[in-house]
This record gives structure tokens, sequence and C-alpha cells, in this order.
């Protein structure tokens, strides 16, 4: 088994001069659930649709189960192991909810219909109704099921609660952590809602104007960023330069506030030689990683 | 199971097409003039050679797809969007998706069109009285031949154009081949329009090779330009 499903090396991409992609490093270890976080615009969209064989990068190299995905026939074999949901939520507006499924299922050879007929009824998707009749959130459910139901190894999802309410939301999730769990599908969604990609995601990168910020378990980075809040009295001149691992520094009268990617320890030790400080360290959001990084850059 | 959507995608163009058809069907029925004069075309001939091509081209941009972009044209000022992402996310190469879809569009043109000359020849006893039912059979192969180079017109504009703007795009370029027929000092033998009117079977009692060959020829350029879009394109 290939340790990173998904591997891109310097991908590039530029759409009429404007670069969408500028060297993207992506590594997606087999068997994850990745969230991939970024900023409208930031690439994640031109990413997917790389993956999939619909765009074909300027440079660099992109791979899906060790295959390139700028090689036709590979692709057409990479995409009957991948489920899709795509940005949009659009699909054939003359067909119902059961003329999709009939018409998708011979596509792929592993198709599941047991969970085709469970998501049908989880979903409470009507199979008469026609595509346009129902709502996003229901558009968004039906998507899900088709990629679903594919038995897929690899999901690719873009922005896969987009339109669903909160409850709708949280059974998505739930089913998307079971499949990946009794399954052992890989998945890579995209998503604004951080709190989601916490809840779901092992792994996390985040892509700010066409390159990735920062890769990694949720966990190692959520332990290695540490919020240090530092008192200090008005006699005492802050240091102009502190240790690495400082990644942002906000002072609010006599409160420092710092953002530690790593060498926290280190960080500390410097605060403390202060003289009459105190030092406290909080444990990180993912929300505040990813400000920090979209923000820095 | 491409043809499936092909079909849920153009069932009820084909059922307007057959509406149009009717319509033709009772006014060539319902034309009955008097006798004419020795040597003289029968008034129905006039009705055949006219509508008969015109409703060609209206079979040709009713039909035609790319089998990508796929929006009704109600949905046109979407971009070219709609479903297009998720097809282009099932395992088939997009040579497969516009052949199929291309095909079976050529197919349901084909079946108009020989439906719509056996139609006419049965509601026309003028007509029967003047063509034998091979002659009929001849200009329909005819028809099917000469439309196949405005109905792979339509296919390639399809690769680029929304649903909407393909509609006017195959109308003008259907129009401008006529121009181009007709204001060149292309030879009569290779002229499309001619061999569906004054040129066919119909009139003439010959098969317009040249031009039904010239036509299948455009037709396959047409094709293998529409593939090369459809395959270097990004979407």
């Amino acid at each position: 088994m290939i340790d990173h499903i998904i591997e891109t090396s310097q991908l590039t991409k530029s759409f009429q001069g404007q670069p969408a992609l500028r060297g993207l490093d992506l590594r997606v270890p087999t068997g994850s659930i990745f969230g991939f976080l970024g900023r409208n615009g930031a690439g994640k969209t031109t990413t997917i649709k790389t993956l999939m064989g619909l765009l074909r990068s300027d440079g660099g190299t992109a791979r899906v189960f060790g295959n390139p995905v700028s090689d036709a026939d590979r692709s057409i074999e990479i995409r009957r192991r991948i489920g899709f949901v795509t940005e949009d939520k659009e699909l054939y507006p003359y067909m119902t909810v059961e003329q999709i499924v009939r018409f998708t299922r011979p596509f792929f050879p592993k198709w599941r219909d047991d969970l085709e007929q469970r998501y049908l009824k989880m979903f409470e998707l009507p199979p008469k109704k026609k595509i346009p009749d129902l709502s996003k959130g229901m558009r968004s459910k039906l998507m899900l099921l088709l990629a679903i139901s594919r038995g897929a190894e690899l999901l690719i999802l873009d922005e896969p609660t987009d339109g669903l309410d909160p409850a709708a939301t949280e059974d998505v999730l739930r089913e998307l952590v079971a499949i990946a769990a009794s399954e052992g599908t890989t998945m890579f969604f995209s998503s604004h809602q951080l709190s989601e990609v916490e809840l779901i995601a092992d792994y996390i990168g985040i892509i700010d104007q066409g390159k990735m910020m920062v890769a990694g378990s949720l966990d190692d980075m959520k332990a290695q960023y540490q919020r240090l809040q530092i008192v200090f009295p008005n006699s005492v001149e802050l240091p102009t330069r502190w240790v690495p691992g400082v990644e942002h520094v906000r002072q609010e009268g006599r409160v420092l506030s710092i953002l530690a990617s790593h060498n926290v320890d280190a960080i500390i030790e410097q605060a403390r030689s202060l003289p009459g400080t105190s030092v406290e360290s909080f444990p990180v959001t993912l929300k505040e990683i990813f400000l920090e990084h979209v923000r820095s850059n | 199971m491409l043809w499936y959507k092909v079909w849920l995608e153009t069932r009820f163009r084909l059922l307007f097409t057959l509406g149009v058809m009717g319509l033709l069907l009772v006014l060539t029925y319902s034309t009955r003039a008097a006798a004419p004069a020795p040597g003289a075309r029968i008034p129905v001939f006039g009705i055949v050679l006219f509508s008969i091509p015109t409703f060609v081209v209206v079979i040709c941009t009713m039909l035609a797809g790319a089998g990508i972009a796929t929006q009704p044209s109600f949905q046109a000022t979407k971009g070219l969007h709609g479903s297009m992402l998720f097809t282009l996310s099932l395992p088939v190469s997009r040579l497969r998706l516009l052949a199929v879809r291309a095909g079976f569009g050529w197919l349901e043109m084909a079946g108009a069109i020989g439906t719509l000359c056996c139609g006419m020849w049965l509601a026309s006893s003028q007509l029967r009285g003047a063509v034998t039912v091979v002659e009929m059979f001849e200009y329909a192969e005819t028809l099917i031949a000469c439309a196949s180079a405005l109905y792979f017109l339509s296919v390639m504009m399809a690769t680029f154009l929304d649903d909407q703007w393909r509609v006017w795009g195959t109308m003008i370029g259907s129009a401008a081949l006529w121009w181009l027929s007709t204001h060149t000092p292309l030879p009569d033998s290779l002229n499309i329009f001619r061999a569906m009117g004054e040129g066919s079977p119909l009139v003439a009692h010959t098969m317009p090779w040249l031009a039904m060959t010239f036509s299948l020829a455009l037709a396959a350029i047409l094709f293998l330009v529409a593939f090369q879009v459809v395959q270097h394109r990004e979407y």
C-alpha cells in the first residue's frame, strides 16, 4: 500500500497569467481524513480539479494512487476509484433522484448497493423527485450518496456540507467518519467550516495564494502550537528578537500574546528571564492556526 | 449508460421536433391543388423542397450536443457549468462522452428525417403519384448525409458554447454555409443545400453522391475539431 494516496510536488497552474497554484506540495496519507483549508481563491478548487484531471497543471507533478493525473488513460482509472462531490453540487436537471442513481451505478464496478439504500433512507431522498426540485442541502446529500456508494478508495469532497443545516451537517460528518473507519476510505475535503474540519480531520493542510502554508497531523499541530500570555511590569523592556518558533506577537498594554509554532519551552524560558513577568500557556484552536498563517502571508 | 443520459437529455427536444414534424405532415396532407399542367411540378413539391431542408436545420439545432456542457437553454445564463463537473468525474474518456452524445443525437436526427420522409410520402397522394417509395428512400438518405455537416457543426459549437448560443451559432453557421454555397464558385455537385432541394433524387432523379460525400467529409472534420476542443479544453 502506498504511503500517500495524493502527492503533488511543485504543482503550478495559472489562468491568463494569474497564478493559482505556485509550487504546491501536498501529501495526503493513505487512510487519513485530510482537511484542506484556505481562503476563497486560495487554490483549493484548482487543486481538486487538477487531481481529478479536469485541469492540466503548467508545471510540477501530481499523483493519485501513485499514478500521474496528467496521463489521460490513468486518469480514467483514477476516477474509477474516487468519489467526488463538486463545489457547485449541480447534477442533471432532467433526471430524478432514482434516475441519476441508476445512471451512475454502472460506471463503478465496486458500487455498494447497501450504502446506496442506506443513504437513500438516511438522507430521506425522494426517488421520484426531479433534481431541480431538491433544495441545495438535498442536492449535497444526493451528491454524497453518489460519491460514497461508488465504493471508492478516496473521497474528494469540495465543501461537502455546503447548504446543509446543522443537524444534517452533523449526520453527514458522522457518516463520513464512520465510512473512513469501517471501509478505510481516505477523505480529502475542502471546507470553510473550521469547526467541522477540527471535528473530523486527522490531518490538515492550509493553502494560501497557491502555496501550502502548513500541513501535518492536526494533533501534532495542536501540540506544537501554543498561545503564550505574558504579563510584564512597565519597567521591563521587551526583547526585539525572540527565539525561533514565535509566529506572531501582539501587545495590549502590559499583556503580550505570543503564538508559538514550536520551541515553546525556549520561548517560555526567554519570557521568564524578563524580571517580574508571569507566563501562561494555552492550547490553540485550528481557527487560530489558520488565521495566523493566512494573515501572515 | 451514457446513452441513457443522452436519451433523458434529448427526449423532450425529440418530442418537440416530432411536434413540428406533425404540423408539416398536416400541411402536406391538406395541400390539394388542381393537377398541374403536363411537365410542371406538382404543388406539394414546393412544400417538400422548402420545408424539409429548413426542418433539417431545426432538427440539427435541437438534437446536437457534445455531452459535457449539458444544461438546458433556460439554465444557460449560469455559464458553462451545470452538471459538467459531475460528468467529467465519471471514469470515461472525453472522446466517449462526445461520441456517445453526438452519435445518439445523430441517430435521433436520422430517425426523425426518415420518419418525416415516410410521413410525407404517406400523407400526400400527389407525392405518391409523382415519386416512388424508392426515390423517397433515396431522398431520405440524401437528407441524412447532407444534414450531417450541419449537425456536426452544431456538435462542434456545443464544445465551447452555452446551449442558447449554440442554437444561434448553428443557425448563423448554417446560413453562412448556404451563402457560401451560392456565392462562391463551388461546383453545384458539391452544394449540400442544392442536394437537399433542386439537386435531390426527387427532382433530379439521381443521387447527389458528390454533395453527400462532401457533407460527410465535412462532418468528419467537424467531429475531429470537436474532439480536439473537448480533449484540450480545461473545465
